[in-house]
């Protein structure tokens, strides 16, 4: 047995007594740093808020003048895009911060999360949580924006169709998040993870509804619309935002109970088998 | 140096065996630590050193044997109590310097009203305050380094863990990062330093720990080590000396250990002025330079840790 009692030129050491630090505390400061690094990430910032603007102008206008389909409502595809368009900024948002874990684990600064008296589970979630609400600020950026190209319908009332707007763009960023925190932290390499995220989430964006309505698809493609979670978001943010009606729509109810669902599932499924962070945060 | 201490342990390490698969990484490990000061870890490369460290901040378990820090098993709560410094950089190129330890601050709990005080005393302290705003992609190797320091400590951490923190610092940057650490905080926390710089630890640590193959081979203060040496060192540049030759060196009266690391030779010795004709004489050509020294802590580790030759022969009655 090894013994060393160290001569020092100093007092004793005293052991410190501290509170311990909340995990809330923990998240705060991690999005804190996530929103700056978003800031700070021009390209990402600009792309994330232009891209689906300028499918808004061109593809909207290039479709409704140019084709001008007559199951859209009242022929706007500009209006009809706005959905896919918000949909798909949640896509992209969460895409890029579930990146951020493979800058975080390039840059070491994964080490610093690791050793800090948080676990892994409250890291991973709060790396999650920071990019529900960049994810949330980006999609609200995009409706707001988006707004005087579109009529706006708000068959709920004015409100109330916001406030059903805000909890679908939040259950969706949320959904989106932990799908892709999930690959994120199970996929060693940040090119497969956007292999795998693109191989997953496209297809599901265009049978979704966002960029075309999925009503007389063939009935494979119809059923696949059915199974995709991104077609619950795309119909509640319709419902809200500028349907005249419920009819021909999944409705709230549903897509909330999908949504919270898958949800729920994913999160679960990441809390409960975290994978093993190690120290040189491989 | 003052008398020793008798103080609480710090850390306790006993009979600790740990695998990475196939590969035994830590082996009956054992080490107590008490006091405050600056303790080394020294030994090769896949000794075992980083292993022991990342158990202590409780992000590995020991296979067999136990480990108490402060008294109780490693654990994240008890992270709060320890400061780290990695091998590698640990820090956002995105955020400036004053946001880096403000980021580590709110992780650590501090109160947020002494974060900003406490970051500003630590730039001070470790000569970055002037660099507060900069991103820390700017910063040059050496103040990435003090800047990392200054984080480790911004919770006032009993224990703070060092991991190679020199490595790849130019000698001027490590003299400013040891100074800028040890005129502050010598005496004031445990400090275990996991090394490879002999030199280093020999200037800087009170005590220290050689580990070669997973477990402890030796230990104790610096001078401690260096007095079971002979007076003498020397450093043989020896183009592939043969058994027989190393045989016949330690053979010669006056010689201690000799030991081999790749084409250098050490050897202990009474008295270099004797031994340096005789190594000529043995082998003129295949010698290439001899450089004789002071037994330091280098020659101890190679004692202890370094690629031996020969085993010792047996002692015959």
């Amino acid at each position: 047995m090894s013994a060393i009692e160290m001569r020092t030129r100093g007092a004793q050491a005293q052991v410190r007594s501290e509170a311990a630090p909340t995990a809330i505390s923990a998240w705060i400061a991690m999005f804190g740093r996530d929103i700056k690094g978003v800031i700070r990430s021009r390209s990402q910032l600009y792309s994330s808020i232009f891209t689906p603007l300028l499918i808004l102008v061109f593809l909207g206008n290039g479709v409704s003048q140019g084709l001008s389909p007559a199951k859209l409502s009242a022929g706007n595809f500009t209006a009809y895009l706005v959905a896919g368009t918000v949909v798909m900024t949640s896509v992209f948002s969460s895409t890029f911060s579930s990146a951020s874990y493979y800058r975080d684990r390039d840059t070491g600064v994964l080490r610093m999360f690791l050793s800090s008296p948080h676990s892994p589970r409250v890291i991973l979630l709060g790396k999650s949580l920071a990019g529900v609400v960049i994810g949330v600020i980006q999609a609200l950026v995009v409706l707001v924006v988006a707004s005087p190209f579109v009529e706006f319908q708000w068959q709920y009332g004015i409100v109330q169709g916001i406030l059903v707007a805000l909890a679908a763009v939040l259950l969706l960023n949320i959904m989106l998040s932990g799908i892709a925190q999930v690959f994120a932290s199970r996929i060693k390499t940040m090119q497969g993870f956007h292999l795998v995220m693109n191989l997953a989430l496209f297809p599901l964006l265009f049978f979704s509804g966002a960029f075309f309505p999925v009503d007389n698809l063939p009935t494979w493609l119809e059923v696949l619309a059915r199974i995709n979670p991104l077609s619950y978001g795309v119909d509640a943010l319709e419902m809200a935002a500028y349907a005249k009606s419920s009819d021909g729509f999944f409705g709230l109810p549903i897509d909330f109970a999908v949504m919270a669902g898958i949800a729920i599932v994913v999160y679960g499924l990441g809390m409960m088998k975290v994978p093993r962070l190690t120290w040189s945060g491989d | 140096m003052g008398a020793a201490l008798t103080a609480m342990s710090i850390i306790d390490a006993r009979g600790i065996t740990h695998t990475y698969g196939e590969r035994r990484a830590l082996d009956d490990f054992s080490l107590s630590i008490a006091g405050s000061g600056v303790f080394g870890l020294l030994g090769p490369n896949g000794s075992g050193k980083s292993t022991f460290i990342t158990m202590l901040a409780a992000m590995e378990t020991p296979s067999q044997g136990t480990l108490e820090v402060f008294g109780e098993a490693p654990s994240a709560r008890l992270r709060g109590r320890i400061g780290t410094v990695f091998q590698e950089n640990a820090l956002d190129p995105l955020m400036s310097v004053r946001e880096s330890l403000h980021l580590a601050a709110r992780l650590f709990g501090v109160n947020s009203r002494e974060i900003a005080g406490r970051t500003m005393e630590l730039l001070e302290a470790f000569g970055l305050g002037e660099r507060a705003k900069d991103p820390t992609s700017t910063l040059s190797g050496g103040m990435r380094r003090r800047l990392e320091m200054a984080r480790a400590l911004i919770h006032d951490p009993a224990l703070l863990l060092l991991d190679e923190p020199t490595t790849g610092v130019d000698p001027d940057e490590r003299k400013a990062l040891w100074e800028a650490l040890l005129s502050r905080e010598r005496g004031e926390r445990t400090i275990l330093l996991a090394t490879n710089d002999l030199a280093e630890a020999d200037t800087v640590c009170d005590a220290v720990a050689f580990i070669r193959d997973g477990h402890v081979v030796a230990e104790g203060t610096p001078d401690e080590l260096k007095r079971g040496l002979r007076h003498e060192a020397l450093r043989v540049t020896w183009d592939g000396p043969t058994d027989e030759q190393l045989a016949m060196v330690e053979s010669w009266a006056g010689a201690g250990e000799v030991t081999q690391d790749g084409d250098v030779v050490h050897i202990t010795v009474d008295d270099a002025s004797v031994f340096v004709p005789r190594l000529f004489n043995l082998a003129p050509r295949a010698i290439r330079a001899v450089s004789i020294e002071t037994s330091s802590l280098e020659d101890a580790y190679f004692q202890h840790v370094g690629r031996r030759r020969r085993e010792p022969r047996e002692a015959t009655a």
